[in-house]
């Protein structure tokens, strides 16, 4: 708060954001993947039109998925009638225990603003390449489930597919709903 | 099945629950709902009421076949869990297993569970001594 008082004291003519601005640090959104939903093939282009939030992790994932995922769709229902114009995208980064069928339902879970989405290792690796996540297998236990290490980031784009803003766990619903409420008015719903 | 015998064996062999006041109490004990049969994470606020050092070394459900206490760590942006063999409790601590940190992984679920039920979980010392502690079943939703 006092950091806001200080910045407009200042003069800045732009409000800042409460989210961490990666504006043009990041490629524009574009993927080729498979939404586990009805199976089809999908692209980042096909989200133009809509902010999206995009998160990478896994369903065997007990307690930082979860609760990603929590906060992004709390913050998105936030929006009321505009939550329609969001997507949040989660990406399995375990292709090999995420079937489609279970990703479906682990994301319809959640609510009809998280879209789960896999795809082949070429896809994920050129996905997480553009996008500098890294993800990591452990090792297997007696049972064979392992752990997997991923990005704990949650890109952030704009309605024309640009990188503008950094989610991380410590952010709160309000600022993250605010935000995305910003970004929501400040471009015109012209092609949903 | 194996892990299932496992925990059966863990519960027999505990030694008795704490008689009379415990020298712990624990609030809060939930469990985030996840669809099929995922890990779950269970959480609660521990504290200590005791003049000596606790440890907190594993946990038991009969809803459950396997749980471990696990805990989340960010390093460099990069999020990962680790198994951890038990957790201290200091003389009148108060540990949160809280999401993003200690949180209990509980696997192999043994029947259905619904947000809005209570299940018991048997929480194991060091020294031996349990407490049954009932955590509430919370919606996919909560945090």
């Amino acid at each position: 708060m006092l950091l806001v008082g200080l910045l407009v004291a200042c003069g800045h003519s732009t409000t800042p954001w409460g989210l961490r601005d990666i504006s043009g640090l990041m490629p524009s959104l574009d993927f080729t993947l498979t939404a586990a939903s009805d199976g089809a093939k999908v692209q980042g282009k096909d989200f133009r039109g809509k902010v999206v939030l995009l998160y990478f992790g896994y369903t065997h994932c007990p307690d930082v998925c979860p609760t990603t995922l929590s906060l992004l769709s709390r913050a998105v229902k936030a929006l009321g009638t505009n939550a329609e114009q969001v997507r949040i995208l989660f990406v399995s980064v375990d292709p090999a225990r995420d079937t489609l069928a279970q990703l479906k339902t682990y994301a319809a879970a959640f609510g009809p603003e998280v879209v789960g989405l896999s795809g082949s290792e070429a896809e994920l690796k050129a996905l997480t390449k553009r996008y500098r996540v890294s993800y990591g297998y452990g090792k297997p236990d007696s049972s064979g489930a392992y752990e997997v290490s991923h990005s704990s980031a949650v890109y952030v784009f704009d309605r024309e597919g640009k990188t503008r803003l950094l989610i991380g766990p410590t952010d709160s619903v309000p600022i993250i709903t605010g935000d995305l409420q910003r970004l929501l008015s400040e471009t015109p719903d012209a092609r949903s | 099945m194996k892990r299932v015998l496992l925990s059966v064996l863990m519960l027999c062999m505990a030694m008795a629950a704490y008689a009379g006041e415990p020298p712990v109490s624990v609030s809060d004990a939930r469990m985030r709902w996840l669809p099929g049969d995922l890990p779950m994470a269970g959480y609660f606020v521990i504290t200590s009421h005791s003049k000596a050092p606790l440890r907190l070394v594993g946990a038991a459900s009969p809803a459950f076949g396997d749980m471990m206490v696990h805990h989340s760590i960010e390093e460099a942006g990069v999020a990962h869990m680790v198994h951890v063999d038990g957790v201290d409790l200091n003389p009148r601590q108060t540990i949160e297993f809280a999401p993003g940190g200690y949180h209990l992984m509980l696997m192999d679920r043994t029947r259905d569970l619904h947000p809005g039920e209570e299940v018991p979980v048997t929480l194991r010392f060091g020294d031996g001594q349990t407490l049954v502690v009932r955590f509430r079943v919370t919606g996919v939703q909560s945090e």
